[in-house]
């Protein structure tokens, strides 16, 4: 068993001790990366990593993050590395600056190994329509079934046992239903909680960074490192940043966990409801108090299209900035705007052309009040409802999926007409900003799935508390392909 | 609403400053018939437009700026750095007219 | 048929923060292309804005001398639209909630009070600069992202003379609050000008053009000259004034088709979602707005008040904020703000003009010419030996009781030394003495020119006059 199998709390210890040292991991991680057929890959770092590992030589005993390889996903800007956002329009786009949460992952001597596939600009949740094709999930060696999106080639990195901790992005779902996917850990802090700047925006009051772990105790630690104010993001938090593991391993008598009925009724696969009632009964064995509680449905239904609206209209705007004059391939013509169109017409693909022209035609005076405002309306009644539900009890907790990891013959990049309520749940932690983290609970046709525990806003460690709990429970720690023998 | 047809979409994405294919419109059509409905949806719950329009995902408010202290700005090769035409120092376009 | 011409005003005014409105790069002007970037001002994908608290102050100060009402939360919205000038493709702007509303001025034309009633004034950032060849445009980003302040007028202005007024009131107004160089010639002020006619009496208003490219004060008011008879003779002859943006042209003081309007552009506002809402407290506003500089209106009713200034010289002096500055630190040091005044406005500014300096390069300090001033009032040198002490001051950076003493001038002032200078010519000339006393003016002179001889010109001719008349009378 390589240490690079390890969870990082463990790894961290191995390293302290010496028994491995971050070039010897950030070596093998490379080669597990460069031999991955999952297609999880934009680009290794190589000359970056080996000059960052083989300069750690004296462990820090009180940083976890010492000498650990990770994964940053395409849409982080990595100073002097391309960062294209796996779309054509940023081909060989050099940022001058890290992004603030890179900066603070290599102050703290974590070593960075590659970029990682997304969906093209981080707009989809299929992991299939990044610019070099489908990420394949590593649990399928088939190759028939998807990891999700649009955090792809991150969740593959971990899964695969490549690192054990890799950076994603969740606007409407994007780290933690690819967790899901992938018996990973998928965490999504508060809004705010994790600066942004660097990550390239997909729609700014939507996104969230993210992170994939294979246990909880990673994510706790993680967000410590990571969390905080930040001087170049207007909309960062300034609340103290706490000890996230505070709560670990502390009881959870009387907590109060409200689970949505309209969700679970929209679930039929009876394996994921049976893993997910087993939860809870561990949950409840454990002094947690468990009731069901209703959403209206209606409402519940009109999660989607709100969505969509609000991050095709902020997505639109915020990718107008990409026309190949500053950067990305450069194209001739008469006039100006030739030159941008033709930049845009080769580098976005259709599927995001097409959702920037609904984002676009929400925003348009004629259309403002039926489209995008009243999107923004009903995000308001949808986000008093669920944090009237946060009122009376601590957390949210529902299947993060209504099942295994889809196949890419099952669905498309189409909008679909059947519209299931517990595929979008997990949107209402966007909608709302509220820390939201899936863990793994169960297996079908050994494909995994998770669940997922939502908290209060800068409740991190409730949440986190309430997640480990579960993962006690299943024994899911630190699963991966390898941990399953495949 | 304006009502929704090729024409419509085309110019939208004119105004985009992308082209897309003829098949690539109808798909984008039959779409924004999805989304109407669905969003249609939303007209219809009772009391909808009675509520504020959310930018943000609390309300949130800072008393927080920046003092007007400036930083060193890029180097002007790093700064063109990632653009192809540069003639001067400066980025090059066809004659920018009107 | 007369017609009434209905004006608004647009006027943007760049501000010379350190930094930008929402990057920290220097705000500079006339630096080399792109040495003043930042990432954000070329929109390099995942930069963020970030407010500049002096902006905000800025704009505070201006919202208050134009009695707004401020808004106690700042908000911005993005303005969507392509242009090769504007790297995001949206810019960052207060388009539903500005800083500033509900504002007015009065302004003085002709000697008539005019109320012109502002509807808004607002924070957003500066495109890229354009400089165009023969066949390419090259873009330099610089400029991109300096904070502007946007301030619109209602339609009340009625003339090129009014609006002339106004854009000089509220130049004067950001000049002295230190917000802007207020130069039209240079871009730091800048205004389009929106006008229609209707026959008077009627309330429906006009089909309006705007015209833009306007680099000067005066082009302002020539250009609603030209534009009221242009649309005049279009409706009386019955031909409909179509919308229209037009420039207008220094040279031929005409106005030119630049484009026509069609429909208006839909800019697809939306709350800047990167932005969150700021909270200005009232102490912050109310801080921002007490450590505004003295602003011209204020000197003006302290200079005619406290120091006695004519309207017309205090007008003089506060065309230019320097000099308003020179003059405060003069009257500080002197009372003799009659002759501080006249030196001012008459010699220094001739000086200046004379020589294309500022005040700010002047080399004679306030200290010295107040000590000036006072040798003179004291009679102690004549106008004339002051003006050349003045020039010596000017090459030889000296203070002037050293100059006048190094130019051998003191004017001899004191009475008794006077007296015993009168006492030795009345002694030495007893025929004058006897003319004087027959009758003979001319005695008078003879002995003042005699003293004046004997002192070298030394001697404060008016005073020696005086008290040898005295003394005449004595013996």
């Amino acid at each position: 068993m390589s240490y690079l199998d390890l969870t990082l709390a463990d790894l961290h210890q191995a390293l302290v001790a010496k028994k491995v040292t971050p070039l010897q991991l950030a070596d093998e991680a490379l080669k597990r990366a460069k031999d991955n057929k999952e297609n999880a890959f934009e680009r290794f770092m190589e000359s970056e990593t080996f000059a960052i590992a083989s300069a750690l030589k004296e462990p820090e005993v009180n940083n976890p993050f010492w000498g650990i390889p990770f994964v940053i996903k395409d849409n982080f800007s990595t100073k002097g590395i391309e960062t294209t956002g796996s779309s054509n329009i940023l081909n060989g786009y050099v940022p001058s600056f890290d992004a603030t949460v890179v900066a603070k992952l290599l102050a703290a001597h974590a070593v960075p190994i590659a970029k990682s596939t997304l969906d093209e600009l981080a707009m989809g949740g299929s992991g299939t329509t990044g610019h070099k094709g489908p990420t394949f999930n590593p649990f399928d060696p088939k190759h028939e079934r998807m990891i999700g999106g649009s955090s792809c080639g991150s969740a593959v990195s971990v899964s695969a046992n490549i690192v054990p901790f890799a950076l994603g992005s969740d606007t409407g779902d994007s780290v933690r239903k690819p967790a899901s996917f992938s018996g990973l850990v998928g965490f999504k802090p508060t809004w705010g909680r994790i600066s942004r700047y660097g990550l390239f925006p997909f729609a700014p009051s939507l996104d969230h960074v993210g992170y994939f772990t294979r246990s909880v105790e990673d994510a706790a630690i993680a967000l410590a490192i990571i969390a905080g104010p930040d001087i170049e993001d207007a909309t960062s938090s300034h609340k103290p940043v706490e000890d996230y593991t505070r709560l670990l391993k502390k009881d959870i008598k009387g907590l109060k966990i409200a689970v949505i009925s309209e969700v679970i009724d929209s679930i039929h696969n009876k394996i994921v409801i049976a893993a997910f009632d087993q939860t809870l009964a561990a949950l409840k064995k454990q002094g947690a108090i468990v009731s069901y509680v209703s959403l209206d449905k209606q409402m519940l239904g009109t999660i989607f299209p709100t969505y969509l609206t609000l991050c095709c209209a902020e997505s639109t705007s915020n990718n107008a900035n990409l026309d190949g004059i500053k950067f990305g391939p450069r194209y001739e013509g008469k006039t100006y705007q030739e030159v941008m169109q033709k930049a845009r017409t080769a580098g976005f693909s259709e599927l995001i052309k097409r959702r920037f022209v609904i984002g676009s035609f929400a925003l348009m005076r004629e259309n403002q009040d039926v489209l995008f405002l009243r999107a923004q309306k009903n995000r308001r009644k949808i986000v008093d409802a669920v944090n009237a539900v946060l009122k009376d009890h601590d957390v949210i907790y529902l299947p993060a999926a209504p099942g295994i990891a889809p196949k890419f013959s099952e669905s498309g990049d189409r909008l679909s007409d059947t519209y299931l309520i517990a595929d979008n749940h997990l949107v209402l932690g966007n909608f709302a900003g509220l820390p939201s983290i899936t863990i793994p609970i169960g297996f079908e046709d050994k494909m995994p799935f998770g669940s997922n525990v939502m908290g209060r806003a800068f409740e991190e460690a409730l949440v986190l508390q309430v997640a480990e709990k579960i993962e006690n429970a299943t024994g899911y720690r630190n699963l991966s392909v390898k941990a399953v023998n495949l | 609403m304006k009502e929704i047809n090729k024409n419509v979409l085309k110019d939208a994405s004119s105004r985009l400053l992308f082209d897309m294919t003829e098949d690539q419109y109808d798909v984008l059509e039959k779409e924004f018939a999805i989304l109407i409905k669905q969003m249609d949806l939303i007209g219809q719950i009772q009391g909808v437009d009675d509520f504020e329009p959310m930018t943000f995902p609390f309300d949130v408010t800072t008393d927080l700026l920046r003092d007007d202290i400036p930083s060193e700005p890029l180097q002007r090769e790093v700064a063109l750095q990632n653009a192809k035409d540069i003639v001067d120092g400066q980025i090059k376009l066809p004659k920018v007219v009107g | 048929m007369n017609f009434e011409a209905v004006i608004g005003l647009e006027i943007h005014v760049e501000m010379k923060t350190k930094s930008k409105m929402f990057s920290r790069a220097p705000v500079t002007f006339g630096a080399l292309p792109n040495t003043s970037v930042l990432p954000l001002d070329m929109a390099f994908p995942g930069t963020m804005p970030v407010v500049n608290k002096q902006a905000v102050i800025n704009a505070i100060r201006v919202c208050n001398a134009l009695h707004m009402e401020i808004d106690r939360e700042i908000w911005f919205d993005r303005k969507n639209y392509f242009y090769s000038d504007l790297p995001k493709g949206f810019q960052i702007t207060q388009a539903k909630r500005p800083i500033g509303s509900n504002g007015w001025l009065d302004i003085e034309v002709d000697g008539v009070t005019k109320h012109v009633d502002i509807e808004r004034l607002h924070m957003e950032e500066d495109t890229c600069m354009q400089h165009h060849l023969f066949d390419s445009t090259l873009l330099d980003y610089n400029r991109a992202g300096i904070p502007l302040i946007e301030i619109v007028t209602r339609p009340t202005i009625r003339s090129g003379a009014e609006a002339m007024k106004y854009v000089e009131r509220i130049r004067s107004i950001v000049i002295f609050a230190d917000v802007s160089d207020g130069k039209m010639e240079e871009g730091s002020l800048r205004c389009d000008v929106n006008i229609s006619l209707r026959p008077y009496g009627v309330t429906k208003l006009g089909t309006k053009c705007e015209i833009k490219n306007l680099n000067s004060i005066a082009a302002i008011e020539k250009a609603i000259e030209f534009e009221i008879k242009r649309q005049t003779q279009l409706l009386l002859s019955g031909q409909p004034v179509e919308q229209e943006t037009r420039r207008y042209e220094e040279v031929k003081k005409e106005t030119v088709l630049m484009r026509k309007k069609t429909d208006d552009v839909d800019y697809k506002y939306f709350v800047e979602p990167n932005l969150v809402p700021i909270k200005l407290s009232e102490k912050f506003i109310h801080d921002a707005i007490t450590s505004c500089p003295e602003l011209a209106d204020s000197k003006k009713a302290r200079y005619i008040q406290d120091y006695g200034l004519s309207d017309y010289d205090a007008s003089i002096i506060l065309l230019d904020k320097e000099v308003a500055a020179y003059f405060d630190c003069c009257v500080k040091l002197s009372p003799l703000s009659k002759l501080l005044t006249n030196w001012i406005t008459v010699d220094i500014a001739g000086y200046l003009n004379k020589t294309g300096k500022t005040i700010k390069e002047f080399s004679v300090a306030p200290e010295h010419l107040a000590t000036l001033v006072a040798m003179i009032d004291k009679g102690q040198i004549s106008n004339k030996q002051a003006r050349q002490i003045f020039e010596a001051m000017i090459e030889q950076h000296g203070e002037p009781r050293a100059l006048a003493d190094k130019l051998g001038m003191m004017q001899i002032s004191d009475e008794s030394v006077i007296l015993g200078y009168i006492k030795e010519a009345l002694d030495a000339n007893p025929q004058s003495i006897e003319d004087y006393k027959a009758g003979k003016d001319r005695a008078v002179g003879f002995l003042v020119g005699q003293i004046m001889k004997k002192t070298g010109g030394k001697i404060n001719p008016g005073l020696t006059s005086k008290l040898l008349l005295e003394e005449l009378k004595k013996r």
